[in-house]
């Protein structure tokens, strides 16, 4: 192991997915909502330009926010005037999960959204309800356990990432080394116990995220 | 000339489907009849302004909800309808006590009215044994009642009843079919019943618009509408004739109805309770016209009346009898032959002749408390 504990890791790990996960629960919800609810010329533009980060190489991800925060981009401290703090940082590490996470969690978001009968909005607002009353007092009850899994399905991916991340925010132990990067580099050093434990350690996150996964998207019974 | 109830002036199309409705009609409570497919869903659904006509006006009880002229379209909840689909759409993730409640924070609500119409409802409507339960372990006719009692509770000007009963089955229309007499006896709301059968119209309506592939090709009370001879095929299940009346005394299959405090009928229906408040319907040519009281018949009913009117069709002679002392009218179907040979004119006085099973019973609902 290269100077860092396997708590150490899990720690960094736990800390970019779940920051990950924060950073895209509102566009992932709202861009789930309006590409279910919404109809417009150019949707299905925007449909492909969220899928994209699902088909693109990881490092072209990495490589496309590099350039965009290298100090001379266009959000390079240059620009800006200050230092956003994004590469080889955790904050960039968390950057480039939340890209790779976000269309997994839109698409999650919106098929919840579209699994709400839209007239049972409407039949909120005839009651008398505000559209902001509809949205949170049945639209959101009723996709809650799909939007529930939508999160922990971007929280899973960001668990994995690596490509993107290695590239923005480095390999740094205690700070950048997720578990992902980390096994990367104990292969590297020839450490097969070490790679091997930290596989292991994968294999029951990533079973415990998607088991319940699984879960929340399965038909909750009725009446239930 | 009473004012006009319900101005609708519809134009639109939906999914490649023409609406053009010319309604106007001062019933307070209109039925929509008409084939499946003649737009009475997508009327309704304008009406509620989750879809949106091309052009036109809607104005209910002198309220303009919508006025393309205008460029006025109110949302939805401002237009203060009490809907009920065909599905009932209630909230799947709420109790029934919440379903109710859902609508409550509408502005002629807040002085406190809220509790006391929640009360009146869930006692109309029998929901009280109803309030813990979830959407999904209601029958269908719960699920209705529970639609209609959540439409209510949320203190709507109008009701929009969007064929409430389709999906449930004869034996429980005729359990709901008095429930939604009573709303429209005790509320007094303008009232828009959609449904494709004539029967509920006759019960519920005052006057019925026949809508037919978008448009509205007739307009009349029900009995008028379904006497027609267009409806002609549809005149066995529709009685001509429709009267209210109370149970005053029940004797094992033969309860006798009040109709005025003077005018009674009996009627074999078994399990009436005295007290009970019944719609009966009659059909016009299982009525007998005598000119001298007859004696000695197995007929139970025979009633005196005068000829108010003398119509004569293709079918043959419609006579409406008024029934006396000042009782409602009946529709009785005669050939021209024997209204000849009996002399009938108008203002004579003659006996209706009914057998006490040929009265069916539409709707009875058993006294409350």
């Amino acid at each position: 192991m290269a100077g860092a504990s396997t708590i150490e890791v899990l720690l960094v790990t736990l800390r970019v997915a779940a920051g990950a996960t924060a950073l895209i629960a509102l566009p992932a919800l709202a861009l789930g909502w309006w590409l279910a609810r919404r109809e417009f010329s150019a949707k299905s533009v925007v449909e492909t330009f969220v899928a994209l980060p699902i088909v693109l190489p990881p490092t072209a991800i990495g490589y496309l926010l590099l350039a965009l925060f290298a100090r001379s981009g266009p959000l390079g401290s240059e620009t800006l005037g200050f230092d956003p703090g994004v590469l080889f940082t955790a904050r960039g590490a968390t950057l480039a999960s939340a890209v790779v996470a976000l269309p997994l969690a839109v698409r999650t978001a919106r098929l919840a959204f579209e699994g709400v009968d839209p007239r049972l909005e409407w039949m909120g607002r005839s009651l008398g309800l505000s559209r902001a009353a509809v949205l949170s007092g049945i639209t959101l009850p009723l996709a809650g356990r799909g939007l529930c899994a939508a999160l922990l399905l971007g929280f899973s991916r960001a668990l994995g990432e690596f490509g993107a991340t290695v590239i923005v925010a480095g390999n740094i132990p205690g700070r950048t080394q997720t578990l992902a990067l980390a096994i990367f580099t104990d292969i590297q050093l020839g450490d097969t116990r070490g790679a091997l434990r930290l596989v292991g350690l994968c294999v029951l996150i990533a079973f415990a995220t998607v088991f319940a996964v699984e879960r929340l998207l399965r038909r909750p019974k009725e009446g239930a | 000339m009473s004012a006009a109830v319900f101005e609708l002036r519809v134009q639109a199309t939906f999914g490649g489907f023409e609406l053009a409705v010319e309604l106007v009609s001062s019933a307070r409570r209109l039925g929509l009849f008409g084939p499946s497919g003649a737009g009475k869903t997508s009327l309704a659904e304008s009406i509620a302004g989750w879809r949106a006509p091309r052009a036109g006006s809607i104005a209910l009880d002198g309220r303009t909800l919508f006025d393309s002229a205008r460029a006025l379209a109110l949302p939805p909840e401002r237009r203060g309808l009490g809907y009920v689909p065909q599905d009932g759409l209630l909230f799947p993730h709420r109790d029934v006590r919440a379903n109710l409640a859902a609508g409550g924070g509408r502005a002629s609500l807040r002085r406190g009215g809220q509790r006391a119409l929640f009360q009146r409802v869930v006692e109309v409507l029998e929901l009280g044994p109803l309030l813990e339960r979830r959407p999904a372990t209601l029958s269908g006719g719960e699920r209705q009642r529970v639609a209609l009692g959540r439409a209510m509770c949320s203190g709507p000007d109008a009701l929009i009843l969007d064929e409430p009963m389709a999906s449930l089955d004869h034996a429980l229309r005729q359990r709901i079919l008095p429930y939604l007499v009573r709303v429209g006896e005790e509320f007094e709301l303008p009232m828009l019943y959609v449904s494709h059968e004539p029967i509920e119209h006759l019960v519920l309506c005052e006057e019925v618009a026949l809508l037919e592939r978008g448009r509205v090709t007739a307009q009349a009370p029900p009995a008028d509408l379904f006497a027609s001879a267009w409806h002609a095929e549809r005149l066995d299940q529709a009685p001509r004739n429709v009267l209210r009346g109370t149970v005053s005394t029940s004797t094992g299959d033969v309860a006798r109805v009040a109709l005025t405090p003077e005018i009674a009928l009996d009627v074999s229906a078994a399990g009436l309770a005295p007290g009970a408040r019944v719609v009966l319907g009659l059909s016009a040519d299982e009525i007998l016209v005598a000119i001298r009281r007859p004696e000695g018949l197995s007929a139970r009913n025979v009633l005196p009346a005068t000829v108010a009117a003398l119509d004569a069709s293709r079918a043959g002679v419609v006579l409406r009898a008024r029934l006396e002392p000042e009782g409602p009218c009946l529709d009785v179907l005669l050939t021209r032959a024997s209204t000849e040979s009996l002399g009938l004119a108008p203002g004579a006085r003659i006996f209706l002749v009914l057998k006490s099973n040929s009265v069916r019973v539409l709707s009875a609902l058993a006294p409350s408390g």
